[in-house]
């Protein structure tokens, strides 16, 4: 239903905004967390398990090949999708100046999402993974989880349709963006590999161009959106060009979406495709540069704010982990480096380093500016939540050195056919339990954000339930003295 | 940006361009493809897997193999090397040709190339040096002989005789191509494995016979079954050496997964020869191991037997 007009001509307080989008954002953000935790413990299994095969191989459930496809899903879709949705609501309704309309719609969407998740998470557990990486859900959950998207996304398109400015703010621009690309490229996704397969290698092509649209236009876009928002807002800087900021967001929409095929160079395809990826990925450099030009010198403006404010080193290493991500993505779509690059984990290495350090680092941090305005109430442990920062870079920088580094050692190796396949797999090994270390780190990172927004949920919980219990227990002081 | 719409068409024009290069177009340009009828062999290739091998693939997928194994070989452009097979009658004329392809060999190396046929005169060329120096040789009344000569880590490493093409994978579902090589890629595996109890064995415990494999195990593709006193050991039962053997009365038998895995593992094979699979011929000799660099071939001056 929409909101009389009168309504929507009064521009609202941030507190009313907040207030109308508190339950779906909190809801979103809750599950985020929990997924995040989960994912995690999944991750450091993982991890284990590629320098310890022996480690719980009795267990069908756990086996390599099932727990890194059960762990990046949850990561992917449970934290990523979930955490970036509840941050595109929130800036769409503040940036707009609409209050968020479809609450239960929302709320109902989520718990689809969260049953189609949960179901597919098991189900690749289980065996039933669909064997095309990134789109391992089984046909029994991944509808779910559109479905849960489609009850959710268009509301924050409504809150832009209805804004209170025509004119609109950068971050608008690529949570549009963001909001249009994810139903597209997970429904194409799809189908083209496990509802109405293509034949042949054109799944694999349809694998790529799908996972291009995840990692850069999806994931990039809500990065670039929280991006955008905080740090002019944390650092008081404005954004300096506005045309620049323009050129940016149209070279990033134009070109990349482009450089899928890059991790299938030289495999059998069509030469064009993947020349085509290859100047998309160059390409791509030109938006990478409008984005670092434009909120790189905010951000050397606030080092001296730096002391003491966690959420602006959470955006502040995001901004900078997405911006190496980026030109790192663009360097190893180069015929040269490929070729050292290619089947080891380097490309893996730089969609992590995108994903965990660019985008997740953002929209923790963005969590951690907006959970407190919804709850009118700050977080309870600074300790916390500044752990959580170190843990969550120091597994970044771990998790790059280990699959970077550990990737062209591997590549090398796997090139120089001197060296026997088991020296090759073996000199991995060290980088292997380096990611395991990076992993655990994470986990105890997002255990430290996960304690924290308990705590915090369990405070509120405190002030609002005390006061009406003994309200209960207490006899209405009122009526005797009536 | 003012304007709403403005904003929606424009990253949904960037976002369909995107999505008819990336799958469109290659839908239409090899969602056509057939199996290629080989007549020599009377097959059509690839070759239907036997309905074991079909379930098989679906165990591969369960367990995940392909998060580890990749189904590709890849193979550098092509390169040619040149074999002098007869110098003819005229063996001035020939050393004459051969110095022209052969910059660096001075008139004596050259005639003693000459004398003693067949020699390799170029090892790793490109197609027009390899056409040029075929014209001026044969002009000179000598005979040449040029074959395939470069391979690339994966076909040195025996993971294929030949880079694997889009018809290769016309009957896979999924597909296996795999991004990352912590394991040998198996496009091939059948072609140079074909015994079932090694595979098997491979599956239990890929350390029994490779020490220190990082393999993981699958123990539960298999069962354990107690043999009551003076019962014959079942012939299914996996024969291991005694570290990794069970106790005694205890026999290891491989279950129906393990052996489905195993016909897929043995149906893997891209060999076949056909017009697409030949790489795409060009001028650069470049192989960035640098070993397989154009090079003059060190004449070989001792004659053969
Ligand atoms: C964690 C990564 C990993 C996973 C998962 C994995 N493998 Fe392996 N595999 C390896 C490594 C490393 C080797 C090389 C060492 C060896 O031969 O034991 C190997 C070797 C092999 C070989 C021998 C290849 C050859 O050329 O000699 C076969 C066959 C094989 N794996 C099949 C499988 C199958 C089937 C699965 C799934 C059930 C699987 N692998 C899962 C890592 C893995």
């Amino acid at each position: 239903m929409p909101p009389p007009v009168a309504a929507s001509l009064a521009p609202a307080a941030p507190a009313d905004l907040d207030r109308s989008c508190r339950w779906p954002v909190l809801v979103l953000g809750g599950l985020s967390a929990g997924w995040l935790v989960f994912a995690a413990v999944l991750g450091v299994l993982a991890a284990i398990k590629l320098h310890a095969p022996g480690m719980l191989a009795n267990i069908e459930w756990l086996t390599y090949g099932r727990v890194q496809p059960a762990a990046w899903n949850a990561l992917v879709f449970g934290f990523g999708a979930l955490a970036g949705l509840a941050l595109a609501l929130w800036l769409m309704v503040r940036l707009s100046g609409v209050p968020l309309a479809g609450t239960g719609t929302i709320l109902f969407g989520a718990a689809v999402w969260q049953v189609g998740l949960k179901l597919g998470v098991l189900g690749v557990l289980a065996g039933d993974s669909t064997g095309i990486e990134g789109l391992e859900l089984p046909r029994y959950a991944s509808p779910l989880l559109l479905a849960g998207y489609l009850l959710i996304a268009p509301w924050a398109l409504v809150v832009f349709g209805r804004r209170q400015r025509r004119e609109s703010y950068i971050s608008q621009w690529y949570l549009v963006t963001a909001l249009l690309v994810f139903p597209w490229c997970f429904a194409s996704g799809y189908v083209l590999t496990s509802f109405l397969p293509l034949r042949g290698v054109l799944q694999a092509a349809a694998q790529a161009w799908y996972l291009q649209q995840l990692w850069v236009l999806w994931f990039g876009s809500l990065t670039l959106a929280a991006l955008f928002y905080f740090l002019p807002k944390l650092t008081g800087a404005a954004v300096p060009s506005r045309s620049l900021a323009l050129f940016g967001f149209w070279t990033f929409v134009a070109f990349g979406g482009l450089g899928g095929l890059t991790r299938y160079a030289g495999g059998p395809f069509p030469a064009w495709m993947l020349s085509l990826a290859v100047v998309g990925n160059v390409l791509t450099l030109f938006a990478i540069y409008g984005v670092g030009a434009n909120l790189l010198p905010s951000l050397r403006a606030a080092l001296s704010r730096l002391s003491g404010n966690v959420v602006l080193w959470f955006l502040g290493f995001s901004l900078l982990a997405w911006l190496t991500a980026g030109v790192l993505t663009a360097l190893n779509s180069l015929a040269t480096v490929r070729h050292l690059t290619h089947f080891t984990l380097v490309t893996p290495g730089l969609d992590q380093l995108a994903f965990l350090g660019g985008f997740g680092v953002a929209a923790l941090g963005g969590l951690y500016v907006v959970v407190p305005c919804l709850l009118g109430r700050d977080w309870p442990s600074r300790f916390l939540a500044t752990l959580h920062f170190g843990c969550a870079a120091g597994a970044v920088v771990l998790l790059a050195v280990a699959f970077l580094v550990g990737g062209l050692v591997h590549g090398a190796a796997l090139n120089n056919t001197d060296v026997a396949f088991l020296t090759v797999a073996k000199r991995y090994l060290p980088f292997a339990s380096t990611g395991t270390l990076a992993q655990l780190l994470w986990l105890v990172g997002s255990g430290a954000f996960a304690v924290n927004f308990l705590w915090l949920l369990g405070a509120c919980a405190r002030t609002i339930c005390v006061p009406a219990a003994r309200a209960l227990v207490e006899p209405l002081p009122a009526e005797g003295k009536a | 940006m003012k304007h709403g719409p403005l904003l929606f068409l424009g990253v949904f024009a960037a976002f369909f361009a995107s999505w008819v290069a990336g799958v469109l177009a290659p839908h239409l340009q090899i969602g056509g493809q057939s199996l290629v009828q080989i007549d020599d062999l009377g097959i059509q290739y690839p070759l239907d897997r036997t309905g074991e091998a079909k379930q098989g693939a679906q165990v591969y997928r369960a367990q995940g193999c392909h998060y580890c194994h990749t189904q590709q070989v890849l193979q550098e452009p092509l390169l040619s090397r040149l074999t002098l097979t007869d110098a003819g009658t005229n063996i001035t004329d020939a050393v004459a040709a051969l110095r022209k392809v052969r910059r660096d060999l001075d008139a004596d190396a050259a005639t003693e190339l000459v004398r003693h046929p067949p020699q390799v005169i170029l090892a790793h060329a490109g197609a027009s040096a390899t056409d040029q120096a075929t014209r001026l040789l044969t002009n000179a009344g000598a005979r040449v002989e040029s074959t395939i000569a470069n391979l690339g880590p994966d076909l040195r490493r025996g993971w294929g005789t030949r880079r694997t093409v889009s018809r290769d994978y016309l009957r896979d579902q999924p597909v296996f191509l795999g991004q990352i090589r912590l394991g040998p890629d198996l496009a091939n595996l059948g072609a140079r494995q074909t015994n079932t109890t090694w595979l098997l064995r491979k599956l239990y415990n890929a350390r029994i016979d490779l020490p220190g494999s990082t393999m993981p195990r699958y123990p539960y593709l298999f069962t354990e079954r107690r043999l009551r006193p003076g019962q014959a050991p079942s012939p299914d039962a996996l024969a291991l050496p005694s570290e990794f053997a069970p106790p005694a009365g205890i026999e290891i038998i491989p279950t129906r997964e393990a052996r489905q895995l195993v016909a897929y593992l043995l149906s893997l094979r891209s060999d076949a020869l056909f017009y697409e699979v030949f790489p795409p011929p060009t001028d650069q000799c470049r192989d960035k191991t640098g070993r397989d660099h154009e090079r003059p071939v060190r004449p070989n001056l001792v004659p053969r037997p």
